[in-house]
């Protein structure tokens, strides 16, 4: 009863840490080019650059809570990291046997698919799930909080693959995403305290925001890792940026989470590759998080592994960002995995639902 | 200096970005360029603001110095992205200058500043015909021209000439945070000048269209009225839905005044309404009739406004044509200065036909100065319809255009610190009416 209360308040925008995807990817699908209409090709094409500030913005949340947890949990930050490696590597293995083994005439590169798919499943939502009083249950829904580092540098990874890896070299690649992230974390340290008024600062902010999405969009890398490192910047610099603009993206975060909710929603596609992938996604993606979970709670034996699992079903927005902004890179190939994504995120999101009535109703 | 260095970073940034984009990353520019030009254009107005420069000038600056006429750090794509924000930016400003519109307050102001208006404009437009008449020879507008032809060619370039810019002078004072009676005078008469535009836009066009043989279009008035009428019922009726919402929601306001905009905006273009008269309309509506309790929606347009702005002016800034000043500069400059006598010998004729007394009122001719986008919109209009001497004019134009936006904002920003008006906003200071007005 209160997760569903929950969820009410965050479906009114009451409680906006919480963005159900069961409720504004459907919402998407609806509104979207195949049933109204109303988000066309044409929209969509022009929510391209907002999607890519959307993206650098979760990139930040990450990159500030990474950064704040660095010196006090590190070793759960280890931990939640190998549970996701080890999603990542059981899904993309996973998907990538059955893709050769079974010759589905999907465009793209199967390996770079699989590995996209991957580092979809990879990430956790926390915040869908309901804190319980034990410390094992606090502990893991700090987990789940921390596990989105490994999906974004992988995400990176698999997009200059996708973009053009033998363009620079993919170590290059990486150093300019991280480069052009420092730079503008930079900017924002030199800018946000100095701000003469709130104007100004909302200007610096959106500002700041729109080049960390913007750069990286256009020069094809990852919008999520320039956000992650100009987050770490803002946190670690000797100034109060990082409050500043954690107080500032609460106004507006929320909107930008349903956006790219409804944005994936509206790019999912009838496609037979997309049915097909859907099952594996949706299984292996399960198997991943209860390996991982288990491989998490041997490196920090305080974390219990089945409390751990049901904290790690629930999808998480990082995995639909990861999904959308290879589309943006690889539309054809894209398409179809923000299609098996997206359902598989909002089945998961029924899993959890499940998952959290049943100790209710026994209690 | 932190500022110079966040700007250093940031042209330096966009700079290495166009070295190491890969081929067709111009398609993907649109929030690279917003943010650039958020941050950098903002940079450049704190800098000239410190030089005690409007901020609007130094974005107008920003977007000139890096657009694609001369630095092209801003390039062509770039630029044309950011005119995307233009038709939000110019309905944003209007509902803020409705905002600022408390009718009970103006009301017994209300006929000096109509005779102020009328006197100006009608001056201008007298004076700007004879010398047109007059020079036409050396004007470089289709000198051939003879008779009624040279008439009416002369009297629509007399319109186009004569037009202010009320987004520009309303920006201004929402970005100076301004209040006093210079503010509300100049707001009042470039609001009156703009609808006196349309319409003599609209008669002069059906003259010229007489005077070269075509026929007058019946429906153009029927479509002018529409304009007027049109946009100030529909700007009433969104105003009302958008002060209900301020009243019973009141929730997420920044996000709830750029959709109302954009949706006016949107509407305004499926219409065919004016979107200036009627965001103006609407925040008349929001100001007078339901005022909201609190301070939410001021906030939001503090909030709101100022990015908006920003962008706006660095966009307009970027498609300022420096080639077209050099192709006729002296022209330019010499109806420049001509016009800027007319306004300010206009307005010293108005202020005594009001019968107002020495003050603020006396310095209202420096903000008129400005032109900007809407007089762009109606001289590419007759380039259109005309382009045998059509395109002379609109070089014309465009000439005296980039003239006036940097001349105007600066001219118009030391009046309102003469005055004592920057920063009115903040400190709550009611215009006190007796200041300007001396005869009872």
């Amino acid at each position: 009863m209160t997760w569903f209360a929950l969820r009410t308040r965050a479906a009114l925008g009451l409680a906006p840490t919480m963005v159900p995807v069961s409720l504004y990817v459907p919402l998407g699908f609806v509104l979207g080019p195949r049933v109204l209409n109303v988000l066309s090709y044409d929209v969509l094409a022009h929510l391209d650059g907002v999607v890519s500030v959307a993206l650098a913005t979760l990139g930040v949340f990450v990159g500030i809570a990474l950064a704040r947890q660095a010196r006090t949990s590190g070793r759960l930050i280890a931990a939640a990291s190998i549970e996701s490696a080890m999603t990542i590597v059981v899904v993309t293995s996973a998907i990538v046997v059955l893709l050769l083994q079974w010759q589905v005439p999907i465009s793209g590169e199967p390996g770079l698919i699989a590995l996209v798919l991957g580092t979809a499943a990879a990430a956790s939502s926390a915040g869908a799930a309901e804190a319980g009083v034990a410390l094992s249950d606090r502990l893991a829904l700090t987990v789940a909080d921390l596990d989105d580092l490994v999906p974004i540098l992988v995400g990176a990874i698999a997009l200059s693959l996708a973009a053009d890896g033998a363009r620079s070299g993919l170590g290059i690649a990486l150093a300019q995403t991280a480069g052009i992230g420092i730079v503008i974390g930079l900017i924002g340290w030199l800018l946000f305290e100095r701000a003469s008024g709130p104007g100004d600062r909302a200007v610096y902010v959106l500002g700041t925001l729109a080049m960390l999405g913007g750069a990286a969009a256009y020069v094809k890398y990852s919008p999520m890792l320039t956000g992650l490192v100009a987050g770490a910047v803002w946190r670690l610099a000797p100034s109060r940026a990082d409050e500043i603009i954690g107080a500032d993206l609460r106004k507006f975060h929320h909107p930008l989470l349903v956006l790219l909710l409804i944005d994936a929603g509206a790019q999912i596609g009838p496609y037979a590759e997309a049915i097909w992938l859907f099952a594996p996604f949706v299984v292996f993606r399960l198997t991943g998080k209860i390996v991982g979970g288990w491989a998490a709670a041997r490196l920090a034996p305080e974390l219990a592994a089945d409390a751990l699992g049901a904290y790690l079903f629930p999808p998480g927005v990082i995995g639909l960002a990861v999904a959308l902004n290879f589309q943006q890179i690889e539309a054809t190939s894209g398409a179809v995995i923000v299609s098996a994504v997206a359902a598989g995120a909002v089945a998961f999101e029924l899993i959890a639902t499940l998952a959290a009535q049943r100790p209710e109703r026994t209690a | 200096m932190p500022s110079t260095a966040a700007l250093l970073l940031a042209v330096l940034l966009a700079w290495a970005l166009g070295r190491i984009a890969p081929a067709g990353a111009s398609v993907r520019v649109a929030a690279l360029a917003l943010g650039f030009a958020l941050v950098a254009a903002a940079l450049a107005g704190t800098l000239l603001e410190k030089l005690r420069l409007p901020r609007v000038t130094g974005y107008l600056l920003f977007g000139m110095l890096c657009g694609p006429y001369l630095a092209n750090i801003i390039t062509r794509p770039m630029a044309r992205e950011l005119q995307i924000i233009n038709g939000l930016a110019v309905t944003l400003i209007a509902f803020i200058a409705g905002l600022e519109m408390n009718l009970e307050r103006l009301a017994p102001r209300f006929r000096a500043m109509l005779r102020l208006g009328g006197t100006t404009m009608a001056l201008m437009y007298v004076a700007l015909f004879v010398l047109f008449w007059i020079t036409w020879p050396w004007l470089g507008i289709a000198p051939a021209l003879t008779g009624v032809q040279r008439f009416a060619v002369a009297a629509l370039l007399t319109t186009l000439v004569a037009s202010f810019s009320p987004t520009v002078t309303i920006a201004l004072i929402a970005e100076s945070r301004a209040a006093g009676p210079l503010s509300e005078l100049t707001l009042a008469v470039v609001v009156f000048a703009d609808l006196l535009l349309i319409l003599v836009f609209t008669v002069t066009m059906q003259g010229v269209r007489t005077a070269f043989g075509g026929e007058a279009e019946v429906g153009l008035l029927m479509s002018v009225m529409w304009e007027i009428f049109g946009s100030f019922a529909f700007g009433a009726a969104a105003g009302a839905l958008f002060a209900m919402y301020l009243k019973f929601i009141g929730r997420e306001v920044p996000l709830a005044l750029i959709a109302f905009c954009a949706t006016v905006t949107a509407a305004g273009d499926a219409l065919h309404l004016e979107p200036l008269l009627s965001a103006l309309a609407a925040g008349l509506v929001v100001e007078n009739i339901a005022p909201p309790r609190g301070d939410s929606l001021k906030l939001a347009v503090e909030h709101g406004a100022l990015p908006v702005l920003v962008i706006f002016f660095a966009a307009a800034g970027a498609s300022l044509q420096i080639d077209a000043l050099a192709t006729i500069g002296g022209v330019a400059v010499a109806v420049s200065l001509a016009r800027m006598l007319f306004i300010w010998s206009g307005a010293r004729l108005g202020i005594r036909a009001a019968g107002l007394g020495p003050g603020p009122s006396q310095m209202v001719w420096m903000g008129l100065v400005s032109q900007a986008g809407v007089t762009l919109g109606l001289t590419l209009i007759v380039a259109a319809e005309y382009p045998a001497w059509g395109v002379q004019i609109q070089t014309l134009m465009v000439s005296l255009i980039a003239l006036h936006q940097l001349i105007g904002p600066v001219l118009f920003r030391a009046a309102l610190a003469r005055a004592g008006e920057i920063g009115g906003m903040n400190q709550g200071v009611n215009p006190n009416p007796e200041s300007l007005i001396t005869n009872p």
